[in-house]
């Protein structure tokens, strides 16, 4: 291997570290207005009269949109039918819903016009515990009621297992919401047109071109949806980007100007999808020798107002929540329910992280309940090639978990793990599955060309997007090995729908591995065409070619080379296709819609952390000494790129776990800014050291899977588990803070 | 009227003394690579050097620019497009994902490193301890601070050679 497995830097970075790429906001258009929006301000309640007319006599205020202005159903969504209005007209289901939208010359003039808006409301006693959303006389915050969906996975018979139990955990475990906070808030810029083009910072430009067109009333074909450079997503630009890039396309429309959205830092935290807040019942059996034989598990979240990816987070909880082991007797419950609160979705680990900690916690209670070594029990019960997880699938290859469990165990000790009064050290240990691919959640296609230029560059065009999780370096490091090119004469398209295959969305870490295929079959087709040529041009047979270092090469002899620039001169001279589109094309998952029991991803990343900390016990406040996150993500493409997915991840997971936590107060967010929702900074980040495991998996290129997610939960859980050594007790909620840690210390002291 | 000197050229343009420099640059003068994360002085994803020293330009005034000099990331690589070695450190070591800090990261970088291109861990931390970062967890941040200073210094020794 030439290319894939080195550390290549990222092929877009020129731009981002030179101020030269373009994000959302950077676009300008002659004649551009300025679109805001003014919000309930209040979670529930009936809108009776919108008071206007100070906002339209503004001066500088060029159109003011309701519900009534959109041409098309007013409505997004993930899954039909669709839930959630661009404008309310009747219903106010959170505080942050938008109701009216003013366009102004400014940004600054569209503010405070829709702050001079009047929106009268009669209020509703807000639901804002999934407890009162479920009461049996609770208001229906849907027509369907409050019940977003609701799933059972049902292995075994755990009603006797646990009979055979020599001994039994349970516990309860929460965890809280959580922002994505990536630093570019959400913008979108619309230009009008016959065909109307949307610049949008954003996650799947041809789900949103869909929501766009719908609310429209125009076939999807008028719609062109570019990607701009997007400052970070995680799973956050998707419904929100549908959401401001239909009301800016539909303003473009009326006024035949480019408008531009662009949120906020408070409305990109009170505004857009959040982390789903859990609560995890959990029960775990097992014999003396440790065998884990039966788990029930119920997980409740808190979805907020709109389903949002809501079904697909509770499908992904109900497969993961029993963990990466190998039990005969499994049943989930997962329910997502409506509340009066900001909506929830998708968010890098979508549902893993909070089943993780629950699991993982519990792992290890049931560890210290019989007496056992924390990292023996994972390695009795942690799954491997041929075991059957909690769906029942089977996997003959690419089951890393138990290496990833060796390779932690085989890292240095804490050096002297000596508590003094102040200071308690502690180490944890943690493991994770996650599934690769679209799995439950739908079919998995993806489409992606590869094209040759006769001065032997190449352009990648896929319908993925770069998020900055460097994907577009791992697709040109696969074409640049498949071709023999140099990485530098590979360029990857920006995402536009008018020029890319629609390749589904951008999530459940699948880039790589589904992305990686389509674009390693177009690349190899390509290669079938170069080949060809450069035998004839050599007068041999194609099986003694091969591409690289930029040549077509003699395998017998090596000096008998040719420019592949020259080669592919003569292929397209001669009609050689130097182009292909092809597609990648998942196994569909195949399981019973009762049970869960079936075959649903096509591989599962596996990973074991392990964490070391000290705690101060006179300020609650937590050192982390060691972190070490091993992943089997079946091969390398980029150790560069892997290992800022796994710092990176790592780092939203200790957030979760340690210090970010979304306060409400009587429905309304209270801290929608950065100096109240504590982000880590530099300050606060964590050693992560990121190991590799590499147990080739054959669904992906060159045996690679995904990365990008699981290290959210490995994180989250490794952290619970290393402060509950170090204390000696546990917490059953995330975040747990240094005040929660040093209240907790506290109360103890004074009742012991 | 306002006048100053921006990436080492002198400029003068029209804006009110009570416009934010971010705005003045941006839509003044389409030096959009200073991004707004928050408007608030709490991301750092706005910096820029004024007379050397970072600052958050969301919350300056352009009244306050008078007759300073301001640096952007678009004055930090050379003029025939060479990238700047805290540049190169920053994607050699993967300090660089979404790239939507990176420009207030450069900077604030620079600014630490014009001062002292040996930092200790302490002093890199304290000196980018405003620029916030959700994609990378800072790791390769401070790699990429330590490497560009390494070459820095081995720039400046050449030079003092020559």
């Amino acid at each position: 291997m030439n290319v894939i497995g080195k550390r290549i830097r990222k092929v877009d970075g020129f731009e981002l570290v030179t101020g030269r790429a373009k994000f959302a906001g950077d676009y300008k258009f002659p004649g551009m207005v300025y679109g805001a929006v003014k919000r309930a301000g209040v979670p529930a309640g009936r809108i009776t009269s919108i008071d206007v007319a100070a906002a339209r006599n503004t001066p500088g205020v060029i159109d003011v949109l309701t519900a009534k202005d959109i041409p098309g159903p007013n409505l997004i969504g993930v899954l039909p039918p669709y839930d959630q209005p661009l404008l309310a007209e009747n219903e106010i289901r959170y505080a942050g819903e938008s109701v009216v939208l003013i366009i102004a010359e400014t940004a600054e003039i569209a503010r405070s016009a829709a702050s001079s808006v009047s929106v009268s409301i009669e209020p509703y006693d807000p639901i804002l515990s999934v407890e009162d959303a479920l009461a049996p006389d609770a208001r229906k915050i849907h027509e369907s009621g409050n019940i977003t969906l609701s799933k059972k996975l049902i292995k075994g018979e755990v009603k006797s297992a646990f009979e055979k139990a020599d001994v039994i955990v349970e516990g309860v475990y929460e965890t809280s919401f959580q922002d994505h906070a990536y630093l570019e808030p959400e913008t979108v810029c619309a230009v009008p047109g016959r065909r109307i083009t949307l610049y949008a910072s954003c996650q799947s430009p041809f789900h949103i071109r869909g929501h766009v067109a719908a609310n429209l009333n125009m076939p999807a074909s008028s719609v062109q949806v570019v990607q701009a450079v997007t400052g970070g997503s995680f799973g956050g630009k998707d419904d929100v980007a549908a959401e401001i890039g239909s009301l800016a396309c539909i303003a473009a429309q009326r006024l035949n100007r480019p408008v531009m959205i662009a949120h906020e830092r408070k409305e990109s935290i009170i505004g857009s999808n959040l982390r789903h807040a859990a609560r995890i019942d959990c029960k775990t059996g097992a014999l003396n020798d440790g065998t884990i034989i039966a788990r029930e598990i119920t997980v409740m979240l808190d979805g907020g107002a709109y389903a949002s990816e809501s079904p697909f987070v509770t499908m992904k909880t109900l497969i993961h929540a029993a963990g990466p082991y190998n039990i005969e007797n499994v049943e989930v419950e997962s329910t997502a329910v409506f509340t009066n609160k900001t909506y929830c979705g998708a968010f890098r680990g979508f549902g893993v992280p909070q089943v993780t900690f629950a699991s993982e916690s519990q792992i290890d209670e049931l560890a210290d309940k019989l007496g056992m070594d924390r990292l023996e029990i994972r390695r009795i019960n942690g799954l491997k090639a041929g075991d059957a997880n909690a769906t029942g699938q089977v996997y003959q290859q690419s089951v890393g978990l138990q290496e990833t469990i060796e390779v932690i165990a085989a890292q240095p000790a804490l050096p002297d793990r000596i508590d003094v009064a102040r200071y308690l050290h502690g180490t944890g240990y943690a493991c994770v599955a996650q599934g690769i691919s679209n799995g439950a959640e739908g079919i998995d296609v993806t489409g992606a060309s590869v094209q040759m230029s006769q001065d032997g560059s190449v352009l990648v065009g896929i319908g993925l997007t770069e998020l900055g999780q460097g994907s577009r370096t791992v697709w040109a490091q696969i074409v640049a090995e498949v071709l023999g090119v140099d990485i530098e004469n590979i360029s990857v398209r920006l995402v536009d729908t008018d020029s890319v295959h629609d390749s589904g969305p951008t999530v459940a870490s699948r880039s790589t591995t589904v992305g990686g295929m389509a674009v390693q079959k177009a690349a190899n087709e390509v290669k079938k065409s170069l080949v060809s040529m450069a035998a004839l041009m050599m007068q041999t047979d194609e099986e003694n070619i091969e591409l690289r270092d930029g040549y077509a090469i003699l395998k017998m002899d090596d000096a008998a080379r040719i420019p592949i620039s020259s080669v592919a001169t003569a292929a397209y001279w001669t009609g050689f296709p130097l182009m292909n589109l092809a597609f990648s094309k998942a196994p569909e998952a195949n399981f019973d819609d009762d049970t869960h029991q079936g075959d649903i991803y096509i591989a599962y990343n596996y990973g074991t952390h392990r964490m070391d900390v000290q705690v101060d016990t006179t300020t609650g406040e937590v050192k982390v000494l060691n972190h070490f996150a091993a992943h089997d993500v079946g091969r390398v493409i980029n150790p560069l790129g892997l290992e800022g997915q796994v710092e990176g991840a790592s780092l939203i997971g200790f957030g979760m776990a340690h210090m970010e936590r979304i306060k409400y107060a009587d429905g309304i967010i209270q801290n929608a800014n950065f100096a109240d929702y504590a982000l880590p900074s530099i300050k606060d980040r964590i050693p992560t050291k990121s190991i590799a495991v590499e147990d080739h998996n054959p669904t992906g290129p060159f045996g690679a899977k995904g990365a990008g997610e699981p290290p959210v939960a490995a994180a989250a859980a490794v952290f619970a588990n290393a402060i509950s050594d170090a204390v000696g007790f546990r917490f059953t909620r995330l975040p747990i803070t240094r005040e929660d840690i040093l209240d907790a210390i506290q109360q103890r002291g004074n009742h012991g | 009227m306002i006048r100053f000197k921006c990436n080492g050229k002198a400029v003068q343009l029209e804006a009110e003394p009570e416009a934010r420099v971010i705005d003045v640059l941006r839509d003044g003068l389409g030096l959009t690579g200073t991004k707004e994360g928050c408007g608030r002085g709490e991301c750092g994803a706005c910096t820029i050097l004024l007379d050397g020293k970072p600052v958050n330009s969301c919350l300056l005034l352009a009244g306050k620019i008078a007759d300073r000099e301001i640096t952007t990331i678009e004055g930090i690589a050379s003029e025939d497009g060479a990238l700047h070695p805290i540049q190169e450190a920053f994607l050699d070591k993967g300090a660089v994902q979404c790239g939507f800090c990176t420009p207030g990261m450069v900077l604030s970088t620079k600014a630490l490193l014009d001062e002292n291109e040996t930092p200790e861990l302490e002093e890199i931390e304290e000196a980018l301890s405003g620029n916030l970062c959700r994609c990378t967890g800072y790791g390769k941040i401070v790699e990429a601070v330590r490497e560009a200073g390494q070459r820095l210094m081995h720039e400046s020794d050449q030079q003092g050679d020559a």
